[in-house]
């Protein structure tokens, strides 16, 4: 209920959703970069899979050579071949 | 984070492995407690290689503890390392200082001097006084002080009528442009003397030639007064060339004095305007860079009338890193205003302008009657002062006979 809300209301004033939902936002650079902004931690990691954790649940990114760019408390820059992206409830 | 790559860079990072089975943990940690890491990478299972900057590593290695992971620093760059190498180099960093300090040393002595004339003669001599007053190869070029060379250069050779001292880089360079000199007669070359000037002839005393004119005659210029053809009579008795006179051609010397007028005339208006400061100023600022300056100032400047007064200067980089300077300029408003100054005072400042003209005379010349008269202009505006001099003088100049 109070997320429903909550959405109204940024439907209704056209606010930014990923500040008033607290949601993250991911921004992919063609097939190899991704920035994902307001993240939970970093679940697993390899070179060929990233799992990220975030509020609307787990982010898992495929690919191939994939490198964490950086991270920092709310941002990561992954990078790499992406394959595929995956929301995993 | 380019400019957190740049700052680590400058502060130094260290490649490390972390080994461990939950390494992502780690990161986490790293992450929520505000350390930053970059360019993480999972080649195998269990490890990671990451960089971070010196500082986070040690906070880093507290919370490995934590998480049951191995840190293993493998690398280590940036700035601060390399400097710290460097350090270790003593004897290379004492060679690179020596370099520098060597190479400004060299191209602050003097190695060439060249000098810009056509005159070889002229040339070489000049290369040989300037080695004699203390300007040779080895010398530092800071310590020449070129407006005394190029004074000694000028008193010393007359025919320059133009000289220029310049440093560049490691030669020094004189350019010249001599005089055209009027040619000097050779002390056997026929010629004649003539008036360089319009008078009457008070004394004349030819020691060689013929005089042509008597004291009191008048002469205008370019008259020949001893002319250097002499007729001689010949003593043959021969009657046919008694009438065939022979000519000799002489160098004719002598000298002629002469009464020579000048005349001057000097206008000195009765209104004077004069400038005076209103008060008001206003500041600009100017940096200088060797030559070049750099001006900035508020707005325009608001007068139309006005005086510059630079101030100060102050150095702002020590004298090796060149001449950079600030300077305030003051800007102070003038005001134009008339003033009535008087008969007596026009009369007053004519006079010591004519006066001023009577001493830009050839010294050698006396003055036998000099009269000065003031009268008004048809305006009245403006006293008109004449002077009129009359001067004894040596008017003979030689001319070479054709």
């Amino acid at each position: 209920m109070k997320e429903e809300f909550k959405q109204k209301i940024s439907d209704a004033l056209d606010l930014p959703k990923d500040i008033v939902l607290d949601l993250s936002r991911i921004i992919i650079t063609g097939k190899i970069s991704i920035f994902l902004e307001n993240h939970k931690g970093i679940i697993e990691y390899s070179k060929d899979l990233v799992r990220i954790k975030t509020t609307s649940g787990v982010v898992a990114i495929k690919g191939k050579g994939l490198v964490i760019k950086s991270i920092i408390v709310d941002e990561i820059t992954v990078e790499g071949k992406l394959e595929t992206i995956e929301f995993e409830d | 984070m380019l400019l957190i790559k740049l700052w680590n860079y400058l502060r130094g990072y260290v490649i490390i492995k972390i080994s461990g089975e939950y390494c992502e943990r780690l990161l986490n940690q790293a992450a929520l407690n505000g350390l930053y890491l970059w360019d993480i990478t999972k080649p195998e299972n269990n490890v990671l290689f990451a960089k971070s900057g010196i500082k986070d590593f040690t906070r880093l290695a507290r919370f490995a503890k934590k998480t049951g992971c191995r840190l293993v620093i493998v690398g280590r760059a940036g700035l601060f390392f390399s400097i710290l190498k460097l350090k270790k180099r003593k004897i290379l960093l004492t060679g690179a200082a020596l370099f520098i300090l060597a190479v400004y040393l060299l191209s602050s002595l003097v190695w060439g001097i060249e000098v810009k004339t056509d005159d070889n003669k002229l040339k070489s001599s000049i290369k040989r006084d300037l080695m004699n007053w203390g300007i040779k190869k080895g010398t530092f070029k800071h310590r020449i002080d070129k407006e005394y060379y190029l004074d000694k250069i000028l008193i010393k050779y007359k025919e320059i009528a133009w000289a220029e001292l310049q440093i560049k880089g490691s030669q020094v360079i004189v350019e010249l442009v001599k005089k055209q000199m009027p040619p000097e007669l050779e002390q056997n070359e026929p010629c004649d003397i003539i008036a360089s000037k319009d008078g009457i002839i008070e004394e004349i005393l030819p020691f060689k030639g013929e005089a042509m004119v008597k004291p009191g005659d008048t002469v205008s210029r370019g008259d020949v007064i001893i002319s250097g053809r002499l007729t001689l009579k010949s003593n043959d008795l021969d009657e046919e060339k008694k009438e065939e006179q022979q000519e000799v051609l002489v160098h004719a010397k002598g000298i002629v004095r002469a009464r020579v007028w000048y005349q001057k005339v000097v206008k000195v208006p009765l209104v004077k305007k004069e400038k005076f400061p209103t008060g008001n100023t206003k500041k600009a600022y100017r940096i200088n860079v060797g030559n070049r300056a750099l001006r900035f100032q508020l707005g325009a400047i608001p007068y139309s009338l006005y005086d510059k007064k630079v101030t100060r200067k102050i150095q702002l980089l020590p004298k090796i890193f060149g001449d950079v300077g600030l300077s305030s300029i003051t800007y102070i408003e003038l005001e134009e205003k008339e003033r009535f100054i008087g008969m007596k005072e026009a009369i007053k400042q004519a006079e010591e302008q004519l006066e001023q003209e009577i001493n830009k005379l050839e010294s050698d010349a006396k003055i036998n009657k000099r009269s000065i008269d003031f009268t008004l202009d048809n305006d009245k505006k403006h006293v008109i002062g004449s002077l009129t001099l009359e001067v004894l003088e040596d008017i003979g100049l030689q001319r070479q006979i054709k």
